[in-house]
């Protein structure tokens, strides 16, 4: 696999190589940032899963301190937590039953994995292409360093 | 020796024209990528609606307000708006190759230009 892009790297000039290394390199910090941003609403979802489960042992009627700001709690008292809404997105809220939350956190979780995943993977193939891009550039500006 | 500059002046001009496609053509990149995003979470809200019973209950957000919505409205709702993105999206790939024809003649005519301003410079200089 390795074989036949060296060689079409090789047969490119210096300049060649020095934009396409450049390019890839931007794009394997772009996909750098989406691996992380995903990995950050990973843990949001993680946090709201395990925010859903305490919730969900919790009997009805239990004292609690409701956010209104950020710094701003008022006392209240748990209501039904049978029902959560859940935000899915362009202002949409779904009333549904604590499973189907649940449910609905696990699937997104599982949904974000499988991406990061995919990008891993791509992100992987990208540098080792701007690794060999690197490594040519090199050896090509060291070959015509002694001759000038 | 008015024929170089009016030459060079064309030249200017022209690549003056070029990096105003360029830029076109980046707007035009930027506008598809925010078009694209929004049409996937679009494309999850709708996934979302249909694994409903009709009985659900869905709501919209309208500014501050939670405004409780019919299920066949939203769902109507979601499909018109991705119709909506896929459409303009079209219509931009369809600018965009258009832009990007339009810079690759630009080039060449910029490249031409150069040539024959070079051999007239080379001419003088004989001369």
């Amino acid at each position: 696999m390795a074989a036949t892009p060296r060689m079409e790297l090789e047969k490119m000039s210096v300049e060649h190589l020095r934009g396409l290394k450049e390019q890839v390199d931007m794009e394997v910090n772009l996909l750098q940032d989406s691996l992380n941003n995903i990995r950050s609403a990973n843990a949001r979802l993680e946090i709201a899963s395990v925010a859903l489960h305490d919730l969900s042992v919790r009997p009805r009627g239990k004292k609690m301190l409701v956010p209104l700001t950020a710094s701003l709690y008022v006392p209240g008292k748990l209501d039904d937590a049978e029902k959560v809404l859940v935000d899915v997105g362009t202002g949409y809220f779904i009333e549904k039953t604590m499973v189907e939350g649940k449910d609905y956190c696990e699937r997104k979780i599982a949904l974000l994995k499988s991406n990061y995943d995919q990008l891993l993977e791509v992100a992987a193939k990208k540098r080792s292409i701007a690794d060999e891009a690197g490594a040519i550039l090199q050896a090509k500006l060291k070959h015509l360093g002694p001759s000038q | 020796m008015s024929a170089v500059k009016e030459l060079t002046r064309d030249l200017e001009n022209k690549a003056n024209d070029f990096r105003k496609l360029e830029k076109d053509i980046q707007k035009n990149q930027q506008v598809k990528k925010k078009y694209t995003i929004q049409l996937g979470e679009n494309e999850l809200v709708l996934k979302e609606l249909d694994l409903l019973n009709e009985d659900t209950n869905v709501y919209k957000l309208i500014g501050p307000v939670l405004v409780k919505q019919d299920l066949a409205e939203a769902n109507a709702n979601v499909r018109k708006r991705i119709e909506y993105i896929s459409a303009e999206l079209k219509r931009l790939d369809g600018t965009l190759q258009d832009l990007q024809e339009k810079l690759n003649s630009k080039q060449e005519s910029i490249a031409k230009l150069q040539q024959r301003i070079q051999t007239l410079q080379a001419g003088k200089a004989k001369a």
